[in-house]
């Protein structure tokens, strides 16, 4: 439960060298009681004390994403996706009747070579006629807008995956705003014929949910829990090259953003080009994505969130462990 | 029973006014075990709206305790709680899951800032956001032997000061000619009009905010109906026979319709107060004192008919009326409860109304020209007219 004792993040924010809570105190609000601090702000919101769903490794297949295959001619690249009714556990005992591909929210992420032959076999087993429209170049039938797949259908997506970079998958069925918002989307990496360089690869899909259906987020996450990089850091080794995938989702609110503390990355955006900018925060409208690349110079705990702070308080917030 | 009926079968008869709650026990259970068999005959019921009430918000340094309450009948679970759209972490002194009108003190450390605003959010497990906008975060205060001082300083400012001082016209009104008194006997009646439109209204606000488990208008009459009854029952003792209450007696029951009014009116105040919705200024306390000046002439114009009135009278009546504001400011200030503000405002509109009768009738037999008179249509509109301008200070 989230009713877990805040207290408890104090051995863990000391570990990681934050303000302990006698140095928070100060001497500047001697009437604050150095505990009180101690449960509050972002002290109170690492380890044990964000209020995050599940264990340290239930999101490894949303974060990691496979490995790149190098470029082969003729080659065949075969995903099945299903759309199923599934309510998931968004936030310490917060549920959500999401729509999901194959049961999570983002969905799997599927990743190709240039030039390989993608094939997606769907299958709607929801209760309401879903498609999934992919961004890049393929052919218009392809491209699940009008080839609306009924309960029970099935459809195949067989196009050619190009061009390279970062790109996104999402159910197009009416009303958009809907199918969106209730889970249907995830990522979708094209590597380029030339392979990029070996890095530790992450996949950050961020979205939010309106759980009272008024038009607004209650909740905002990456790869679908709240603070789930706040309880579990995200741990990278120091030097090591860092090359996070970043796409928004985010329905109702006009953009989201990622920010990186102490340290500046690399953005591309969309990942279609060598074109960078050196920075530490983006922002990204809805289906908006890119590649950041990052070689920690020190080790420590490197928090990144939405530069809005009330997303950022609504759970999209995470750390990297940064490790020798 | 008839002469006829049979002896034999009496106690069979006695057990026959049982038979209709022994078969409405059946149907119940029947009806129960079904299931939902029948409702699905006509269609499907919605999901529970999943709403949360939030009873109470408390403000204590670094720290906001958040009573709340379910107010449904399927049970409602506590997930997740925010402070200014800010998902934090808390505890609760209760369970999160709730069963009907069960409630739960959530405490959230929270560094919140003094005379703003701040909303709290109390999410469900089905992610719905009960939402509460305070309007002012300012410290709750804590049982204090200060505090509980404070409040009666003020119960005693706004309640018995004015009324004494109000009471004071009790010799001016014993000279006055016989027309004037039933002008000033009406304007009472019109004061005490007003309270009862007025504690109506406040109670039916109230009971409009209240969870619909908790009673809905039914609740309003309940109070004024108990305490109209209670004020009849008082009045017909204090008649002790007579045709009708006049003199002291008259007296002592507009002292306690007032009272019952000044009760609703500390409870009030004292909540507001807590809650950080109202600023207990200066102007605030000078216009109740203003306000209910009134209600002490309205109580002094019956008792001019009395032969003798002692001092001691006089005090006993200013604090009948006025000292409930005391008892009310320390309910609301420190035990505020919804239930209780519904019932304490119903029932001075029901006393007030009993003691309008009881005035009504008192000018009918004694005022020169009885009701229809000059006098007593002035007087008792001039009574409306003082509560609404001197009222006017305190809005």
């Amino acid at each position: 439960m989230a009713a877990a004792a805040p207290l408890a993040a104090v051995p863990f924010a000391a570990r990681y060298g934050l303000d302990t809570p006698a140095q928070a105190a100060g001497g500047e609000h001697p009437s604050h009681s150095a505990a009180a601090h101690a449960a509050m702000g972002h002290a109170a919101m690492i380890g044990e004390g964000a209020p995050a769903v599940g264990g340290p490794n239930d999101l490894d297949a949303l974060l990691y994403p496979p490995a790149a295959l190098p470029y082969k001619p003729g080659r065949v690249r075969e995903y099945t996706l299903t759309a199923v009714d599934k309510e998931i556990e968004i936030a310490p005992g917060v549920f959500f009747p999401a729509w999901t591909y194959n049961g999570t929210v983002p969905g799997p992420v599927i990743r190709a070579t240039e030039g390989d032959t993608l094939r997606v076999n769907f299958l709607n087993a929801g209760s309401h006629p879903h498609t999934i429209h992919f961004h890049g170049i393929h052919p218009t039938n392809m491209d699940g807008v009008f080839e609306i797949v009924p309960p029970g259908g099935r459809f195949t997506y067989e196009f050619e995956a190009k061009p390279y970079g970062m790109q996104l998958y999402h159910c197009h069925a009416t009303p958009l705003k809907k199918h969106i918002h209730k889970g249907l989307y995830g990522a979708l990496i094209i590597d380029p014929k030339e392979p990029r360089a070996p890095a530790q690869e992450l996949v950050m899909v961020m979205n939010g949910y309106d759980t009272d259906g008024d038009g607004t987020n209650n909740f905002y996450t990456v790869n679908g829990r709240t603070f789930y990089y706040a309880r579990y850091p995200i741990r990278v080794k120091r030097s090591e090259l860092v090359r996070v995938y970043l796409t928004n989702l985010t329905e109702f609110d006009l953009i989201n953003s990622f920010h990186l503390h102490a340290d500046f990355f690399r953005y591309y955006p969309t990942g279609s080009s060598d074109q960078f900018e050196y920075t530490d925060t983006i922002m990204q409208c809805q289906g908006q994505r890119g590649i950041l690349e990052i070689e920690f110079a020190e080790p420590g705990t490197f928090m990144f969130h939405a530069h809005q702070s009330e997303f950022t308080e609504l759970g999209w917030m995470g750390f990297f462990e940064v490790v020798e | 029973m008839e002469a006829g009926a049979p002896s034999r079968s009496s106690f069979g008869w006695r057990l026959l006014p049982l038979a209709p709650i022994l078969l409405l026990a059946l149907v119940v259970g029947a009806f129960v075990s079904g299931g939902s068999s029948i409702v699905d005959l006509i269609g499907k019921n919605p999901p529970p709206p999943d709403l949360f009430d939030i009873q109470r918000v408390e403000f204590q340094p670094n720290e906001i305790r958040i009573r709340a309450r379910n107010p449904q009948p399927e049970e409602l679970t506590i997930a997740s709680v925010t402070v200014d759209d800010a998902i934090v972490p808390f505890t609760l002194d209760g369970p999160a899951t709730l069963k009907r009108l069960r409630s739960s003190t959530i405490v959230v450390a929270y560094d919140w800032v003094e005379n703003e605003p701040i909303g709290v959010g109390v999410t469900s497990s089905t992610g719905i956001e009960t939402v509460l906008a305070v309007p002012a975060a300012v410290e709750t205060p804590s049982p204090s032997a200060g505090g509980f001082f404070g409040y009666a300083v003020i119960g005693f400012l706004v309640g018995v000061v004015p009324i004494a001082l109000g009471l004071l016209w009790l010799p001016s009104l014993r000279r006055a000619d016989p027309k004037w008194l039933a002008a000033f006997m009406a304007l009472t009646g019109g004061l005490l009009s007003f309270l009862a439109v007025e504690s109506l209204s406040e109670a039916f606000t109230l009971q409009a905010q209240l969870p619909g488990a908790l009673g809905g208008s039914g609740l309003v009459l309940l109070g004024v109906a108990l305490s109209a009854l209670g004020m009849t029952f008082l009045s017909s003792r204090l008649a002790r026979g007579r045709a009708g209450t006049a003199g002291l007696g008259l007296a002592l029951l507009v002292a306690i319709g007032i009272g019952v009014h000044n009760l609703g009116e500390g409870l009030a105040i004292g909540t507001s107060f807590a809650f950080g919705e109202l600023q207990l200024g200066t102007f605030l306390i000078v216009g109740f004192m203003i306000h209910n000046v009134t209600e002490g002439l309205g109580i002094a114009a019956p008792a001019t008919e009395a032969r003798r009135v002692s001092f001691l009278q006089l005090l006993a009546l200013a604090v009948i009326a006025g000292a409930p504001a005391i008892l009310g400011a320390w309910i609301g200030g420190y035990a505020s409860n919804d239930v209780l503000g519904v019932l304490f405002f119903a029932a001075a509109a029901g006393a007030a109304l009993q003691v309008v009768v009881e005035v009504g009738r008192f000018v009918a037999r004694r005022a020169p020209g009885g009701l229809r008179s000059g006098w007593v249509i002035g007087g008792y509109l001039a009574g409306i007219l003082a509560m609404y301008i001197t009222g006017l200070f305190i809005g």
